[in-house]
């Protein structure tokens, strides 16, 4: 089970990593690391925890090709910055990391991406969160609106009392990277249902229509895919305040993928799917049926939408015979809608037919 | 039968401005612009051809000026350092078209039937009105004779004009000892790229290694292309005609003009490859009464003769049995020089070269010899270069229809690493290719000269030359691979190990630990790596080469080397000492290796100029594999004894006739070429020279 861990237990997690390829050195083999595989070949299902997991795959990368060696040389660089950084009281995106690596000489990191994926490695090796390595992401958190109630602590340490209606202005309460309790508590809410949006166009319209009053619910932005502190906020929702998350999304592939990331947990961070996943989150629209039903302005499927839904086909995580559906249905219309061409039936009908009548689907109106 | 000749024979009434003008697209001068690069082609080949019979090294500088750009003017100046011209001679030679003694000599030459420089004056009188400007001086004589000559297109004769002597000094008002220097005006159009005057030195540059080579362009930059060797060509020796390569004309000319008293006399003493054996055979096989006079044959006769030496006529079924022709007549390149032109012309990394023995195809002895030229800077997205050549002449029009281009295109290039769509036509990549071809009867297309005809046997020839490089090719490109893949393992065990080791070993604070064993793991091979470059101030080739042992057991190992011992190379500072197995083969046994242990050679070569020696093949007598090094193949090694064994025999045979020349600059191809004089005219076997031959 994933769990924060205290400064010194992070320390100590991370020396087993080193001590790994120190011991293979001493014995006179190449230094190792072992990971799980990180493919979608290598995810189940995960009853205990309701969310998909590494399976028992594992990887071995051994300094026996260069490429392999620099890895493990970049890891070490990194144990050693983190440790520099917990024991002075300090935290660092991930891009600073990256061209902190500037002056790592051989262990420097070639791209971006290398950074992103090391720490991610550490983070599986090690059990620890990104959050205990004092590294944050780039990418900023969600917007919330909704007549919820919770306490944030200021860069002043203070605790400040925040309601997402009354307390914020129409761009919502913006979610810090960090929402974890130590940053967060949620405090109380009148509202039924969290309604995830992928696009902040539709997030305004629903505003802009009041649909959170009418509707009784939170308004939460994921601009796009999910950052980790979004779908950390949302499971914590859900499970402290026990409420549903209804997802509504562009209609095709990659806002299915956006869906699975939500409820089953992510391919990429498979390691802490329990800590982000929300397993009783529903998807609410755009579906290939949607598209047919309301007869919406849609475009042609891609090569790449083709191909992703046929990788959608085999991923674990979309085997339920609904998924399964909807992905061959769209396969056969060959098309694909935003959430936007609701519009065709101008401006208010998404609030006041087309959630209404999908909820009533859920048993949510 | 050349144009020259024709004309000659049958066309003497015709005005040769009115000939000039109706055949001007055979004689080169079909476009303003390939006008200038066959003016400027006919006076750099004189050049180089009085330079190499005078046994001087050629220095060439050729101006371009454009006198009226708008009437397309241009003035063409080129000199050289040659022996110079008589002053009688400089009449005849820029004048006469027919002129000169080489055009019934049979050996190799670059003029070789054309009409020459003669041309070039005729063009300039009927483009411009100007006669050319000849300035000539011989060692000799004190000062230099001017003349202009122009040409009466009447009578077929050059007129005279301005003619005097003068004292001829160099821009730093040295005497000139002796040179030729040549200037006319002519309607033409200078160019650049593929097709140029630049271009057309740029190849004569790369056969000819002896040559400097300056040409100034009309924009007044200065293209220089240094002498890379002071060897002069093989001096090339006249032969008689061979009975397969004679046509009719020619026999029946040489009938008339014989005073031999007999049959045998005439066929012995006029034609090579004939013995009194086979002189008699002829004589048996055409009817002719060996006593008869040649000169009171009758045209039947000759025609009998003919179909004999041809083996048309033949005496119980089989033809005649000839000898083939010698080919001392032939002149290669070599291909340590082909390596040098290519490699002060172009910029590359990989450079193998190949000179074939030499053949005879219908009694013209014929040589092929190749280059390629890999990397650097030359575009990989594009055609490889072609480079053709027939007797160190550059051919620059008409690639596609030239019997060397299609060599070229008859090997599967993408199975030596070049692409090529479809396994057919031109590769791409970044490599020029070159061919030449040396023959003392050189079969064109056309009488433009631009494209090798058709012949079975000498594209035979080339193609298989061009394979054998391609493999040489093929096997650079593996070797390049898994020396970056060394390389790499070399960083892993030499800076990124050890970083990990002393990071590790730092967080966890504990001792740094030993690397030896993880280093044997990781490599887990024997490794040799091996440098071969030139040093600047012992003017020697340093050869290092080092043999790690990473393995868990100790070996024991003979290194072999390859060096340029042909070329005159000599093993210095080897303090390891050794032996030599084979010519340009020498091994060191090694000491045992233990497991974790290095060994290094180090050795000089010695008689080598900057560039020759560039690439140190290895090879390994030993149980594990030695990688960056090959394992010997003892067949190769007993081939090269083998081809040792009759080079000698054939040296002693040398010595007896006295060939001075070839014994001289020790030319494994000139004293095999002797073992050529033996054998009767059959198919050429394709054996190769034994520096290019290797493996």
């Amino acid at each position: 089970m994933v769990r924060r861990h205290t400064a010194e237990e992070t320390k100590v997690a991370m020396h087993e990593v080193v001590a790994e390829m120190y011991d293979k050195i001493v014995k006179g083999e190449p230094p190792t690391m072992t990971l799980p595989v990180r493919t979608k070949n290598n995810i189940g299902f995960d009853s205990k925890l309701g969310v998909y997991k590494y399976g028992k795959k594992r990887s071995i990368r051994d300094a026996t090709s260069l490429g392999s060696a620099k890895q493990l040389l970049r890891a070490l660089h990194v144990v050693e910055f983190i440790e520099q950084m917990i024991d002075a009281g300090k935290s660092s995106t991930l891009r600073e990391m990256y061209y902190i690596s500037e002056s790592w000489g051989m262990g420097k990191f070639g791209t971006q991406n290398d950074s992103n994926n090391l720490a991610e490695d550490l983070e599986i090796v090690t059990k620890c969160l990104r959050e205990d390595f004092k590294l944050r992401p780039e990418e900023d958190g969600a917007r919330m609106i909704g007549n919820l109630t919770l306490r944030e602590r200021n860069r002043r340490g203070e605790w400040m009392r925040i309601n997402a209606r009354d307390d914020v202005g129409d761009s919502g309460y913006g979610v810090p990277y960090n929402v974890e309790e130590e940053k967060i508590e949620l405090l109380e809410h009148d509202i039924d249902f969290i309604m995830a949006i992928e696009t902040g166009g539709m997030f305004d319209r629903l505003i802009e229509n009041g649909f959170d009053e009418d509707y009784r619910c939170g308004l939460l932005h994921l601009k796009g895919q999910p950052a980790r502190s979004t779908r950390r906020i949302m499971k914590r929702m859900s499970e402290e305040w026990d409420l549903p998350v209804i997802v509504f999304l562009d209609g095709d592939p990659w806002s299915f993928r956006i869906f699975a990331s939500i409820a089953y947990g992510a391919i990429k961070t498979a390691h802490i799917s329990e800590y982000l996943a929300t397993p009783s989150a529903s998807y609410l629209g755009i579906t290939s049926d949607d598209i047919v039903a309301y007869d919406l302005p849609s475009d042609d499927l891609s090569s790449k939408d083709i191909e992703a839904l046929k990788a959608e086909l085999s991923d674990p995580r979309f085997a339920d015979s609904w998924w399964q559906d909807q992905i061959n249905m769209m396969l056969d219309l060959g098309k694909k809608a935003e959430q936007q061409s609701l519009a065709k039936y101008g401006l208010d009908f998404v609030t006041d037919t087309y959630l209404p009548e999908k909820l009533k689907e859920l048993g949510l109106a | 039968m050349g144009i020259a000749q024709k004309l000659a024979a049958g066309q003497k009434q015709v005005a040769i401005s009115e000939f000039f003008e109706k055949n001007k697209h055979f004689l080169g001068f079909d476009s303003l612009a390939r006008s200038l690069i066959t003016a400027v082609k006919e006076s750099v080949d004189n050049s180089l051809d009085a330079c190499e019979e005078a046994r001087m090294l050629p220095t060439l500088k050729i101006q371009i000026n454009k006198v009226d750009s708008k009437k397309d003017i241009i003035e063409m100046k080129t000199t050289d350092n040659g022996p110079g011209l008589p002053q009688k001679s400089v009449e005849k030679v820029f004048g006469q078209l027919l002129f000169g003694s080489r055009f019934h000599a049979i050996r190799q030459s670059r003029g070789q039937q054309g009409i020459g420089i003669t041309g070039v004056v005729m063009y300039s009188q009927l483009t411009t009105g100007s006669p050319t400007h000849v300035r000539s001086k011989i060692a000799t004589e004190p000062t230099a004779s001017v003349v202009d000559i122009g040409l009466d297109t009447r009578k077929n004769k050059a007129t005279k004009s301005n003619s005097g002597r003068e004292i001829w000094e160099d821009e730093n008002g040295e005497l000139i000892e002796h040179g030729l220097e040549i200037t006319c005006r002519m309607k033409a159009k200078y160019q650049r790229g593929r097709q140029s005057v630049w271009q057309y030195l740029r190849m004569t540059s790369i056969v000819n290694p002896h040559a400097d080579i300056t040409f100034i362009d009309p924009e007044g930059e200065v293209h220089h292309w240094p002498r890379v060797t002071e060897r002069l060509p093989t001096k090339v020796e006249s032969i008689k005609p061979h009975p397969r390569g004679i046509h009719l004309g020619q026999l029946q000319r040489m009938c008339n003009e014989s005073k031999d008293s007999r049959m045998t006399v005439f066929l012995r003493g006029n034609f090579s490859g004939v013995s009194s054996r086979s002189a008699k055979e002829l004589c048996e096989a055409s009817e002719i009464d060996v006593k008869v006079k040649p000169k009171s044959l009758k045209p039947d006769q000759v025609r009998s003769l003919l179909e004999a030496m041809q083996g048309e006529k033949t005496i119980a079924g089989k033809p005649v049995k000839l000898l083939n022709p010698p080919t001392n007549c032939l002149s290669p390149i070599e291909e340590m020089l082909i390596k040098k032109g290519l490699s002060k012309t172009i910029d590359s990394r990989y450079i193998i070269t190949m000179t074939r023995t030499p053949s005879v195809a219908n009694g013209n002895p014929y040589q092929v010899e190749v280059g390629l030229i890999f990397g650097g800077s030359m575009a990989a997205d594009k055609h490889v270069e072609v480079l053709r050549f027939a007797n160190r002449v550059p051919l620059m029009y008409q690639q596609g229809g030239c019997l060397l281009t299609k060599a070229i295109e008859a090997v599967n290039w993408r199975q030596y690493g070049l692409e090529q769509a479809g396994g057919k036509g031109l590769p791409k990549g970044p490599a020029a290719i070159l061919v030449h071809l040396a023959s003392t009867n050189v079969q064109f297309t056309s009488e433009a000269k631009e494209a090798l005809a058709d012949n079975g046997e000498v594209m035979e020839e080339a193609r298989k030359a061009i394979m054998e490089m391609g493999r040489g090719l093929k096997k650079h490109l593996q070797k390049k691979k898994k020396m970056a893949k060394t390389q790499e393992k070399f960083e892993l065990i030499n800076d990124i190990l050890p970083a990990i080791a002393e990071k590790s070993a730092q967080i966890l604070d504990r001792p740094i630990p030993e690397l030896s064993g993880s280093i044997t793991k990781i490599m887990s091979a024997v490794i040799s790596e091996t440098q071969t470059t030139w040093n600047k101030e012992t003017k020697m080739t340093d050869v290092e080469i080092i043999l790690f042992n990473y393995t868990s057991r100790a070996r024991s190992y003979t290194i072999l080397c390859t060096w340029p011992e042909k070329f005159g190379a000599i093993l210095a500072n080897n303090e390891m000492g050794g032996r030599k197995e084979a010519t340009g083969v020498w091994a060191w046994k090694l000491a045992t290796l233990a497991p974790g242990e290095r060994i290094t050679l180090n050795y000089s070569l010695d008689g080598l100029e900057k560039g020759d020696w560039t690439e140190t093949d290895v090879f390994y007598r030993g149980t594990q594999e030695v990688i960056g090094a090959t394992k010997m193949d003892e067949k190769f090694l007993e081939e090269i004894r083998q081809q040792e064994k009759a080079l000698k025999e054939a040296g002693i045979e040398i010595s007896e006739t006295n060939d001075i020349e070839s014994l001289e600059i020790e030319e494994p191809q000139d004293i095999e070429d002797n073992q050529f004089e033996q054998p009767t005219v059959e198919v050429p076997d394709g054996q190769q020279t034994l520096f290019g031959g290797g493996n």
